[in-house]
């Protein structure tokens, strides 16, 4: 090949570049966040089972509680809380995994990857959608399974409103780990052993919170905390999702 | 400046240095856990509520001390992975994180043994226990995570990442697992005065204690990276050298 040929390619090719970095140009990054919010929301609601799995998981998991400890009205009322919490930390958990598996098996995660939009961006409305589909529905439901612990009345608030901000705080964690592990043949297990150990605060905090408010007590701290751990995760965990998501694709 | 930086990152001139180090590092070792120990166990008086059993301080509160260092050292370590693509650094941070497991894993049981006759129970569900619980599961987390990932290179990084993530949770675990329940004694303060109940005669062979465990953690940390970089660098000219003399001698 000549040196002129060479260079005739080479300049071609910086011209395909050039248009195609213009195309991405008249793409804003909200734009681009929007696209990806109402695609992934899109093929969710395609797939019903994904949306009905992690509420009938979490159904489930509650109504163990009373088979495992006792029928006793009064001794259910006492671990209500706590097993509301947990029970919603492990449902967040298991529907974590089809955050980024589809699309890391169909390749558009690695389009995302290259794409010149900002990942964290990217990363954000994945989080949210994925919130939205499987977060909000435990949140919605927990009242009832509250109901069915016979939680006090006064808690009830508490009990969705720290779920509320609690639940994305645990996605957000949980797809640092799931980008992690995208690329793993087996997952499943890694992924709690990973991500459970992170939970621990919201869990503490959120379940504190719902006991202390079926006693009466203030609950200002316990909202700020929580509020603090959302505030840090939403600007802090998909940064680190990121790097972990261009590590685990390369 | 940073070229001593660099020549620390390259695996060869480590296991060149480090094999020199090591010998003072045993004797140091040796030095000060034969002092620490004879010390501790024989000379320290006997304490006026916990008796003897407060012996059982000289291995717990060292052990503990380490184990809470580890995750910080993995952190910068993963940083150093990320940042400058040091080989090194992730070979430290490979081999302190089971090191780290197990000295965690020893202060919870010196713990337990340290609590059954003074609080009257093997485990409670206090502070510092549960937070110590929580960095053990995250060390194994973490050591898990690099079992699975069969890339050398991808693990490296992936392990860095979640250290530094853990890095940062790992203040916050303790201050909301404190919030939730406290029942440990508070960390005594060091005092010169020799009528204070934790007076030099007291504390004197703890912190020889504390440097003693210190060796011991770094020489194991020395020892097993050493193996990593001959495990790793095996193709490389040098390490078929430093082979082929051994079998020779």
């Amino acid at each position: 090949m000549t040196d002129a040929s060479k260079t005739s390619h080479g300049s071609l090719f910086k011209k395909e570049l050039r248009a195609v970095g213009a195309d991405h140009e008249q793409v804003s990054t909200f734009a681009a966040f929007r696209a990806t919010l109402r695609r992934d929301l899109l093929i969710a609601l395609k797939r019903r089972n994904d949306l009905l799995n992690p509420l009938m998981f979490f159904l489930i998991v509650v109504s163990l509680f009373p088979l495992g400890v006792s029928s006793d009205p009064q001794e259910l009322t006492r671990i209500a809380a706590g097993a509301v919490w947990v029970s919603a930390l492990l449902a967040s958990m298991l529907s974590l995994d089809n955050l980024f598996r589809a699309d890391y098996e169909d390749g558009s995660l690695e389009q995302l990857l290259l794409s010149s939009q900002p990942l964290y961006f990217m990363v954000l409305a994945k989080n949210i959608s994925h919130w939205l589909i499987s977060g909000l529905p435990v949140v919605l439901l927990a009242p009832l399974l509250a109901y069915m612990l016979y939680l006090p009345a006064d808690a009830y608030w508490a009990l969705v409103l720290t779920l509320l901000l609690g639940t994305p705080v645990l996605s957000l964690f949980g797809a640092i780990g799931v980008a992690l592990t995208v690329g793993l043949g087996s997952r499943g297990l890694i992924l709690a052993v990973i991500v459970l150990p992170l939970t621990v605060p919201v869990l503490i905090i959120g379940a504190k919170a719902v006991t202390d408010a079926s006693l009466g007590l203030p609950l200002g701290m316990h909202f700020s905390l929580l509020g603090a751990l959302l505030a840090l995760s939403l600007s802090l965990a998909p940064l680190a999702s990121a790097a972990a998501l261009k590590i685990s694709v390369n | 400046m940073w070229q001593w930086f660099f020549r620390l990152g390259s695996p060869k001139w480590f296991y060149e240095m480090s094999g020199k180090w090591l010998p003072w590092l045993f004797v140091l070792m040796t030095a000060l856990l034969s002092v620490g120990i004879v010390w501790a166990l024989l000379y320290v008086p006997q304490d006026y509520q916990q008796g003897d059993t407060i012996r059982i301080m000289y291995v717990h509160v060292p052990v503990a001390s380490i184990s809470l260092a580890c995750f910080p050292l993995m952190a910068v370590a993963g940083v150093i992975t990320l940042v400058w693509k040091m080989k090194l650094a992730d070979m430290v941070a490979k081999c302190a994180a089971p090191i780290g497991a197990w000295f965690t894993a020893v202060a919870l049981a010196t713990g337990a043994i340290w609590g059954q006759p003074i609080w009257g129970t093997w485990w409670a569900w206090d502070a510092r226990l549960t937070s110590m619980l929580i960095q053990f599961f995250l060390l194994i987390g973490v050591i898990a995570l690099r079992s699975a990932i069969e890339s050398t290179d991808a693990a490296a990084k992936a392990c860095a990442l979640l250290s530094i993530v853990g890095a940062i949770n790992v203040p916050i675990i303790k201050y909301s697992v404190e919030w939730w329940n406290t029942l440990h004694q508070p960390a005594s303060n060091f005092s010169m005065a020799e009528d204070s109940p934790f007076g030099p005669e007291i504390w004197v062979p703890l912190v020889i204690m504390i440097f003693a465990v210190y060796c011991f953690f770094v020489i194991s940390l020395i020892l097993s990276t050493r193996n990593e970089i001959l495990e790793r660098e095996r193709r490389s000219q040098w390490v078929v050298d430093l082979i082929a003399d051994e079998s020779t001698k």
